[in-house]
């Protein structure tokens, strides 16, 4: 610290002061610094009001298309939950060949379970549904197949599960399969391309926000060029004259963060009641879920950090001043 | 870093061959050589143009010479790296014509200023600005800011902000350059009281009238040569 403020030309007399009276010194600086900041920021609500919320609007949006990928992912798992192979097979086998055909299949090394399925147990889950049960009670005959509901072992990876529904698909007594796990694999794939974009689109907007804050401090350093001279003309070392600016920056960024944050918490609000009806229609088991917040928590102090590196950046470039080298 | 002993015998400023060309091709100072002493004062004069205020800055480190040396002190400014210059300005308190205060704030807060720069704890700051303010006879304007005063108040403050962090070597450029005759007279009587304390002072002015008056050490400029060194027995 003490070597730091020596290179830095600061402030303190050193072999005048304590330890206790530097670090008293280095407060009472950085307390001027931060009200100066935070006098400015007051002095111009409307500027700061709009870089506040073109800046949070900026860090909201890559958090509301992860809300919604996070959901509809979980959408995803619940309708696939388990990938389980349907088997119908032809109608002419009888129950013991099914029996049979069952325990054979329940041999193999990638299959973990084989759930058997009798006409009769779809009728009656035919019947429980609304509006079918008039119609199948003037058939004379159940018209439905055995069915064998297939679960592959877990961990089975993509390509060892299609030759399991290939070896399905060539018994002679299926008549069709059903691979749930391909449209799964569909999802899985468009899910990871939605991830890469809101990563890249988070990664732009951030910049975005960087770019704001970075122009804010600099109009900010413009309006105060004379103070800045003064400030010089006085003996005070680069990083003095900088520190308000990155308060600033700080304050920017922080601020918008919460701006952020209370966008997304509008945005779940507002969608949590249309959510649970789709869940709802979809039969349960289904929870909109909003962003963690840990995560919440962490956007305020990730975007002051945003804040500071955009003032720091623009401080560089607008406050080299002209000193003689 | 600077004698403040009145009695040093060493100089405060010391000019060596020091020449200014400014980009351009413009010759501010050439090869000027002169000393003050410590807890002497002097004044620079010469017609507009002369390099009076080149060499003011050059002190401050506002400029860096083109050719000699300076010495403020025992520092050689010319060694004095970009780092280094708040260092040297803390010692040097500077006194300006149009005396750039900060209009939106409070006269207590444009003289704190150096303080505060200085890293002096608050208590100590609130102190020694009233010390500062009552020397130039403002500190019942504390409160006010340097709009609300008069031309000679806001120089005045403009004053108390160059000696209130004690500096050894006060520099003015021009200090009266807006004031009227009786104004100019009271500000130019406060260096002279700075000096009597063992202040080295050195203003540069292109008023005759005050320069007879206050019977100090004159330097003449013209054309950035220095044309004359007149000592204070001998103003007349």
């Amino acid at each position: 610290m003490s070597r730091r403020r020596a290179r830095r030309g600061d402030p303190v007399p050193a072999a005048t002061l304590s330890v206790r009276g530097r670090i008293a010194a280095w407060r009472g600086q950085h307390a001027w610094s931060l009200h100066a900041s935070l006098q400015r920021l007051a002095a111009h609500p409307i500027g700061t009001a709009l870089t506040l919320t073109v800046m949070g609007l900026a860090l909201a949006l890559p958090l509301a298309f992860y809300l919604a990928l996070g959901n509809l992912q979980r959408f995803g798992a619940a309708l696939g939950e388990s990938q389980a192979i349907s088997v119908f097979l032809k109608p002419d086998l009888g129950a013991a060949g099914v029996a049979g055909l069952a325990a054979d299949l329940r041999g193999r090394t990638d299959v973990a379970a084989v759930a058997l399925r009798t006409p009769q147990q779809g009728l009656a889950e035919l019947s429980a549904m609304q509006g079918f049960g008039p119609g199948l009670a003037m058939l004379a005959d159940n018209p439905l197949p055995y069915v064998l509901v297939v679960t592959p072992r877990a961990g089975l990876d993509a390509r060892a599960g299609q030759a399991l529904v290939a070896a399905l698909r060539a018994l002679p007594a299926a008549d069709r399969v059903q691979d749930n796990s391909a449209w799964r694999g569909r999802l899985d794939a468009l899910l990871a391309l939605g991830r890469r974009a809101v990563l890249l689109l988070g990664a732009l907007l951030a910049l975005a926000a960087l770019l704001v804050v970075g122009n804010s401090v600099r109009q900010d350093i413009r309006a105060h060029a004379e103070e800045v001279a003064v400030l010089r003309l006085v003996g005070a070392s680069s990083g003095f004259v900088r520190r308000p600016y990155l308060y600033a920056g700080i304050c920017y960024g922080f601020g918008s963060g919460v701006v952020a944050v209370a966008l997304v918490l509008l945005l779940e609000l507002a969608l949590a009641g249309p959510a649970a009806m789709l869940a709802t229609a979809w039969g349960g088991g289904l929870r909109f879920a909003g962003v963690a917040p840990s995560l919440l928590l962490a956007v305020p102090f990730a975007a002051a950090l945003l804040g500071w590196l955009g003032a720091r950046i623009a401080g560089a470039r607008h406050l080299a001043a002209a000193e003689p080298h | 870093m600077l004698p403040a002993s009145p009695q040093s015998a060493a100089p405060v400023i010391r000019f060596d061959q020091v020449s200014k060309r400014y980009p351009g091709g413009h010759d501010a100072l050439s090869q000027i050589s002169f000393e003050l002493g410590a807890g002497e004062m002097a004044f620079v004069t010469g017609h507009s143009g002369a390099g009076k205020s080149t060499l003011l800055k050059l002190l401050g480190l506002l400029e860096r010479p083109s050719r000699g040396a300076v010495m403020v002190g025992d520092v050689h400014l010319g060694t004095v790296r970009r780092r280094g210059i708040p260092r040297l300005r803390r010692q040097v308190g500077m006194v300006f014509q149009d005396h750039r205060l900060l209009m939106d704030r409070s006269v207590f807060a444009n003289v704190e200023l150096p303080l505060v720069v200085a890293g002096v704890p608050a208590a100590e700051r609130g102190r020694r600005v009233r010390a500062a303010l009552e020397k130039v006879g403002l500190l019942s304007h504390e409160k006010k800011s340097p709009p609300a005063l008069s031309a000679g108040e806001q120089q005045r403050v403009g004053i108390a902000r160059a000696i209130v962090g004690k500096p050894p070597l006060l520099i003015a450029d021009e200090p009266t350059g807006n004031l009227d005759p009786q104004l100019a007279v009271e500000i130019m009587g406060l260096f002279a009281e700075f000096q009597q304390v063992g202040t080295t002072v050195l203003v540069a002015t292109h008023d005759l009238f005050l320069i007879k008056r206050m019977r100090k050490r004159v330097i003449v400029l013209d054309h950035g040569r220095m044309v004359d060194d007149v000592a204070a027995a001998e103003v007349v």
